[in-house]
């Protein structure tokens, strides 16, 4: 294959003037770009949904329908496909692709994960029901001697063990039940969803019929669960671990900014290659007897170098307490960086920023890195006591040098809600009066996530189009 | 969610669909032509053939009934073709033709004839195979001759199931097993 290296054209060399995309043509053509993937994604998604469908039409299952044991049994087979095809999706989603967090942001993505989990877990159960009511309808015996039928084929004891896992996982997992569970206990029982996955595999292979030996069907099934499962391997492990260890990422120092708030000084080598730019979070597991089995997700709070990053991390739980108490020379394992909150996300001309607590990390980082002309950028920093305006110092200092408006709203919320003080808000104070060009804006929002609801809120009430809206959520 | 993309996946969807659809419809024709193949019984030779069609799953314990009948538990049919006394070779079958019990399933009644030669298993014949439907006809033809070069290689009736034809393969290989307790 010859490839001829690209050269400039030679009528653009002898001088003639070529218009320059200007930055904003740049982000417009980026984020046209990453709009069209996304697209593409949720398409790919349904299609392979719409593909698990077919798989059983293409064995000519809809025969069987005559009869309407039949057709609740062709019902029960759909959704047990459709179901884990899902799941698989689910799999994927979680995997924290690089590629997928470029294009829809790893956030957004476990939004979806989130979103998927009941529909998936439905089908799943109904799978398991219309197949005992259909089989049962065929065979013209009761559901009682139906179940001990299925329980006694082969697999079958695995696959009702898989259910069973696959409802505690997503019962623990909804968000009314997730918040009265402390995080390691709804974590634990998290991990039993790899478990959940793999003892649904072989009664499918050796039960199922529309996906018997032989068949393409099977081939097709076997290789989408060498992907989903392959994709967690590669990027939640393997990837992880090589990379910590090249980049020996160490704990430098710790050092304590305001009475519950630390910044994590890490040390480790060729960092540059990493490609992290301020904004961007990790997932950052500390290697210490206490801390290695939980990950935290926590953003960069200072743009990294060739030899240090900085988090800055607020303790809010046992969790954050015990990362904050580790020893100079743990070792760090990371996985990142990820995250659209950076200078690449951006659409249009002017910046405004608004940020309240911890949020203010990766507002800093994204201030030091971005590429920002005087006056391009307005910030509003909120905090509900003065004192706890940790890196508000640097903050300013950092708006100082590179000609960035920063506000601060400090106090109390309004009684009623509200993301102002209470103060601010009697005072008049709006979403607009602060960026007076916000129409001209992208409007960075970072902080907790109930009041970053509020400021979106009042940023779509102001006619902020969707796309110029970047949130970032931390929750797990 | 933007137009372009419920509008592609609708699209996607539809045509995924639709092509699997069409695969069906090919693939049950093909079926209506050839299920009535295999199911011919040409009836047992030499055997008793109670064929008892009874539990799905009363795996036939494969105790070594020389010829005494009565003993085992096994659906009835004790072996009585004419080779009862000259058990030959390794594996210890007498050489004849022997019918298995017939073992119904959901999806319709399984029965094969095992032919021993030199004492040796050389052939498995599927007098009856699950019929119930066009699916069921579709997996057991399939299933069927894997089971049967399974056995061939195996010499006997402890082999793997096919995959997605557990009724069919459990059900045949326990007709066999029956077929072979009456040659042993």
């Amino acid at each position: 294959m010859t490839a001829t290296l690209p050269r400039t054209a030679p009528a653009e060399a002898a001088g003639t003037r070529r218009s320059v995309p200007t930055v904003g043509e740049d982000r417009l053509r980026r984020l046209r770009r990453r709009r069209f993937l996304a697209d593409l994604l949720v398409i790919a998604f349904w299609a392979s949904g719409a593909v698990a469908a077919a798989l059983y039409l293409a064995t000519g299952g809809l025969a069987d329908w005559a009869t309407a044991g039949g057709a609740v049994t062709g019902l029960g087979i759909l959704a047990g496909l459709v179901g884990s095809d899902f799941v698989l999706a689910m799999l994927v989603l979680a995997a924290r692709i690089p590629a997928l967090d470029r294009t829809i942001g790893h956030d957004r993505a476990m939004a979806v994960h989130r979103r998927l989990g009941k529909p998936a877990l439905y089908l799943l159960l109904a799978h398991g029901a219309l197949l005992l009511v259909g089989y049962a309808m065929t065979a013209g015996i009761d559901l009682g001697a139906q179940l001990v039928q299925l329980w006694e084929l082969p697999d079958m004891p695995l696959a009702f063990l898989s259910i069973g896992l696959f409802v505690a996982v997503v019962v623990t997992s909804l968000v009314a039940v997730r918040r009265k569970l402390p995080y390691e206990f709804w974590y634990g029982i998290h991990l039993l969803s790899y478990a959940a996955v793999l003892t649904a595999i072989p009664h499918q292979l050796s039960v199922g019929g529309v996906l018997a030996d032989g068949t393409p069907q099977r081939a097709y099934w076997i290789a989408l669960y060498v992907v989903a499962i392959g994709a967690i391997v590669v990027f939640r492990i393997a990837q992880p671990l090589i990379r910590s260890l090249r980049h020996d990422l160490r704990v430098e120092r710790v050092e304590w900014i305001a009475p519950d708030v630390a910044s994590l000084y890490l040390r480790g080598r060729r960092l540059d290659l990493l490609g992290a730019s301020g904004g961007q979070y990790f997932y950052w597991r500390l290697w210490s007897r206490r801390t290695w089995w939980h990950a935290h997700p926590i953003s960069l709070s200072a743009e990294p170098t060739g030899t240090h990053a900085r988090i800055t991390v607020r303790v809010l739980g046992s969790g954050t307490q015990r990362i904050t108490s580790v020893r100079p020379g743990t070792r760090v394992i990371f996985s990142g960086p990820f995250g659209l909150f950076t200078d690449a996300a951006r659409t249009s001309p002017r910046l405004a920023i608004v940020a309240a607590g911890i949020g203010v990390t990766p507002v800093r980082a994204l201030l030091e890195s971005g590429d920002l002309a005087p006056g391009e950028a307005t910030v509003l920093v909120r905090n509900s006591q003065g004192e706890e305006g940790f890196l508000v110092p640097e903050l300013r200092e950092l708006a100082a040098r590179r000609g960035v408006q920063l506000y601060r709203s400090t106090g109390p919320r309004p009684a009623g809600g509200g993301w102002m003080s209470a103060e601010d808000a009697a005072r008049g104070v709006t979403l607009e009066s602060v960026f007076p060009e916000l129409d001209r804006s992208d409007l960075y929002v970072c902080g907790p996530q109930a009041w970053t609801d509020e400021v979106v809120a009042a940023a779509r009430a102001a006619g902020v189009h969707e796309d110029r809206i970047h949130t970032e959520r931390f929750d797990w | 969610m933007r137009t372009r993309a419920i509008l592609g996946s609708a699209l996607a969807a539809f045509t995924v669909l639709g092509v699997g659809y069409e695969v069906g419809q090919a693939a049950t024709a093909v079926d209506a032509t050839s299920a009535t193949g295999a199911t011919d019984a040409t009836s047992a030779t030499g055997s008793s053939g109670s064929s008892s069609g009874s539990t799905t799953n009363s795996d036939q314990t494969s105790s070594s009934s020389s010829g005494s009948s009565g003993s085992s538990g096994s659906s009835g049919s004790t072996g009585s073709s004419s080779s009862t006394g000259t058990t030959s070779s390794s594996s210890g079958y007498a050489d004849g033709t022997y019918t298995g019990s017939s073992v119904s399933t959901r999806f319709g009644n399984v029965q094969v004839q095992v032919t021993i030669s030199g004492g040796q298993i050389t052939d498995v014949a599927a007098l009856q195979l699950t019929d119930h439907d066009g699916r069921s006809v579709q997996i057991s033809n399939r299933a069927a001759p894997i089971l049967r070069e399974e056995v061939l290689s195996a010499q006997s009736a402890s082999v793997q199931m096919v995959g997605g034809a557990t009724y069919t393969s459990q059900a045949y290989l326990s007709s066999l097993q029956s077929a072979l307790d009456q040659a042993s």
